[in-house]
């Protein structure tokens, strides 16, 4: 945000100076061409081909030296702008980073000759995903690769599609038809409170009602407080109404309820196909996006030589809490003792005691026969330790 | 730090240079049409020396208004020019800080929704770049008007970019000349062969077509004023004059192949890209590898762990995962393989007796379905009762 408002207003400085060198030169060459077409009346009131008269010559030599003289300072106004141009470019230099890939040594081999055709045919398959299969026909022929058009979920992305167009007919369709997997889901409700208060738009309070009084008694149970939301809602809905109060302005945008079903109901209907939500590609470049800042942060810190070799390692030199979206696909056991990730050679054991740590951290533990859990007094021999597997 | 800072510097920097080349266009026209009208001055201050009369001094203040006129229409078409390219900018800053708006109030309930929309829009500006980058421009004006995103993505730039490529792919070189003299000060600072490059080729097409006196007239003109570790280049080009254009002397022969136009093609895309960016590659390879990494984890290669909805797990992106290291972990974080829930306090890690570890909460799910735990990975069968409760710190 900082970073933002900074270069915003460099930006702004920059525009208004501008905007203000145009009046500015607008004005002045207007005036100078008056003052010129004056002088011009003036010297034709005279008999033709006369030679002029001393005040007139004088009068002719100071206005071309005006002119001379505006013409030019205009020119310079303008050049003296280039500092404030150029503190633009510094100010976005300054606030945003410009070598984002230094810290991504390997994102130069995904745009070589053989991971190149991979990663395209990802986005082929994202942008297939997305519904937008113009775009993907044209990528595919362009690229030269190959990728399969699903058709699941161009389905679905037309229904989010249409929602997000404040159009929730496709979805109810696609919602009718699964009822049942969908009894214990938000987006029946949603669908039709949606479909409700578009009515109230379209045709009115009445016709709402009356799809309110077919459709919502089914999730009375369920969704009390947002029906009486959404019933409540359309008393804003005719057309001479007054501004909504704040707790009802968004169940009246259909922007932004638009918005709101179409990502549910993608959520929810992946759900239920046991689709993942976001396609491969999206899912990584958001994960990507969140490390970044993080890898930035540390390399700011880090200038230290040997810190360099971090880098090089088979790891990603930290931790990056990639939020409820990203991550945790797979368990990942990282040894309470060693804080290492646990690997094939060095797998977790389960103790007696029911414990779990890493083999080598056991080994390390183990006096001869006996093993003190390091974290309860039971005490047992390291044999007794069975390895566990976390997937 | 976050996301933006990290990440959109080219978004602003892009139509910044844009800006600041409208900038110095509009010096340049400023500058011309002060001369303009400073000669006109300069006429008539020496016809007045000379003691014109009335009808000529008349005739040359005309003429002064004329250029004048002229000026302020040109400099007004220039300025407006600039704050344009200005209010691009501004317009693009306006969207990233829709996303610190998000942010600032995470807990309002659209919030939520406002940040996945703005995450979409950004994967999709991401895509437009890449695909200009490389040249896909049908599919980068397709994506970027399928979504609206014109304004915020530097497609209305690339396009005089994909016209000098069409020109270069049809073998017509004008175009490309143009542009290398337009950005001629910038091209020298990276040391850009460009030019060369394309002077070489038109000599290599005089000698094509057998002009063959042309083409050393065109060489003296044009390789006469060479540059350090051009030399070498233009003694081949030389050399090919006493070669028939059929010859299989190398290397004469691979300096007539018409590949070579499809690398000058290339040449020319890369030159562009490090004329408008700072950064050697596009955002999405470097978001996407890190997103990677950051979901790499050991068991993404082998089939009885792999997850479906892990990007890392499943081709094409495998792939290339697996050459990235894997994310870093200190913690564990541990997820029931069964009902994809986290394991905790919650949700007990429970262990099988043959050393498989599943959620407490599966397993009674498992229990009441079937009477017993079959495990999924082996399809032994259990009893709850030998299930036991496994401790992670």
């Amino acid at each position: 945000m900082d970073s933002c408002i900074g270069v915003e207003q460099d930006l702004d400085k920059a525009t208004t100076k501008f905007t203000a060198l145009n009046d500015h030169a607008s004005k002045v060459l207007e005036d100078v061409i008056n003052q010129v077409e004056e002088l011009r009346k003036e010297i034709s009131k005279q008999a033709l081909n006369t030679p002029l008269s001393q005040s007139q010559a004088k009068a002719v030599s100071e206005l071309t030296a005006t002119v001379k003289q505006s013409v030019f300072q205009l020119s310079t106004d303008h050049r003296e702008l280039h500092a404030t141009v150029s503190r633009v470019g510094k100010s976005i230099d300054r606030h945003f980073i410009a070598d984002y890939a230094a810290v991504a040594p390997k994102a130069e081999s995904f745009c070589s000759d053989t991971n190149r055709p991979i990663m395209e045919q990802a986005i082929a398959q994202h942008l297939y995903r997305q519904g937008l299969e113009e775009v993907g026909d044209s990528l595919v022929s362009e690229a030269g690769v190959s990728a399969e058009r699903g058709s699941t979920f161009a389905q679905l992305q037309r229904c989010a599609g249409a929602l997000a167009a404040a159009d929730p007919a496709p979805a109810l369709a696609w919602a009718a038809a699964r009822e049942h997997d969908l009894a214990h889901s938000p987006l029946p409700f949603t669908l039709h409170r949606m479909q409700a208060l578009k009515l109230a738009r379209e045709q009115g309070v009445c016709a709402a009602i009356a799809y309110a009084r077919a459709q919502f008694p089914a999730h009375a149970a369920r969704h009390e407080r947002q029906l009486q939301a959404a019933v409540c809602a359309l008393a804003w809905c005719t057309p001479a109404a007054p501004p909504p109060p704040p707790q009802y302005a968004h169940l009246l945008d259909p922007k932004a309820l638009g918005a709101e079903a179409a990502e549910l109901f993608v959520r929810e209907a992946c759900a239920l196909l046991r689709l993942a939500p976001h396609s491969p590609l999206a899912g990584a470049v958001l994960a990507g996006a969140r490390v970044l800042p993080a890898l930035h942060d540390i390399r700011a810190k880090m200038s230290h030589p040997h810190v360099l070799a971090a880098w090089a390692d088979d790891e990603l030199p930290l931790e990056v809490e990639l939020g409820e979206e990203g991550g945790g696909y797979h368990s990942v056991f990282a040894c309470p003792i060693l804080r290492q990730q646990a690997s094939d050679h060095n797998p977790p054991m389960r103790l007696l005691c029911g414990h779990v740590i890493s083999r080598d951290a056991l080994n390390k533990l183990a006096m001869g026969v006996k093993l003190k859990c390091p974290y309860c007094p039971m005490e047992q021999s390291p044999s007794e330790a069975r390895q566990i597997y976390f997937s | 730090m976050n996301e933006i800072k990290s990440l959109e510097h080219a978004t602003l920097k892009v139509p910044y240079e844009v800006f600041n080349k409208r900038y110095r266009n509009a010096q340049r026209v400023l500058d011309v049409e002060a001369r303009q009208v400073a000669t006109s001055v300069s006429d008539i201050d020496t016809a007045t020396k000379k003691g014109a009369n009335s009808g000529e001094i008349d005739t040359l203040l005309g003429g002064m208004v004329e250029k004048l006129t002229t000026m302020k229409r040109k400099a007004s078409e220039a300025i407006t020019e600039e704050v344009q390219a200005a209010f691009v900018c501004k317009k693009r800053l306006e969207h990233l800080k829709e996303q610190a708006d998000a942010l600032a109030d995470p807990s309002a309930p659209q919030a939520k929704t406002q940040m996945n929309q703005w995450r979409k829009v950004r994967l999709d500006r991401m895509l437009v770049d890449y695909f200009l980058r490389n040249g896909y421009y049908d599919s980068a004006n397709k994506l970027a008007d399928v979504r609206g995103l014109r304004d915020l993505t530097n497609v209305d730039i690339y396009a005089a970019a994909a016209e000098v490529e069409a020109e270069l792919s049809a073998r017509r070189t004008a175009r490309c000349l143009q542009w290398c003299a337009d950005n001629r000060s910038k091209l020298r600072k990276l040391n850009s062969t460009m030019e060369f490059k394309i002077r070489i080729q038109e000599f290599i097409e005089l000698v094509r077509e057998d002009k063959r006196l042309e083409a050393v007239r065109y060489a003296k003109k044009h390789f006469s004023s060479y540059e350090e570790g051009q030399l070498e280049d233009i003694q081949h080009c030389m050399g090919m004059l006493a070669f028939p254009k059929d010859t299989d002397v190398e290397p004469y022969r691979s300096l007539l192949g018409g590949w070579r136009w499809g690398a000058l093609v290339a040449q020319f895309r890369w030159e562009h890209a490090r004329l408008m960016h700072p950064a050697r590659l596009p955002a999405l390879p470097v978001a996407l590898q890190l997103g990677l990494a950051a979901l790499n984890t050991p068991q993404c290669y082998s089939e009885s762990t792999q997850v479906s909805a892990c990007p890392a797990c499943q081709p094409p992106l495998n792939a290339l995962a697996r050459t990235l290291p894997h994310a870093h972990c200190s913690h564990s974080r541990l997820v029931c393989r069964l009902s994809r829930l986290p394991l905790n306090e919650h949700n007990q890690p429970m262990v099988l007796p043959n050393g498989q570890v599943y959620g407490e909460k599966a397993l009674k799910e498992m229990m009441k379905e079937h009477g017993s735990i079959i495990c999924p990975k082996t399809k032994e069968v259990f009893c709850m009762k030998r299930v036991e409760k496994v401790y992670v710190m």
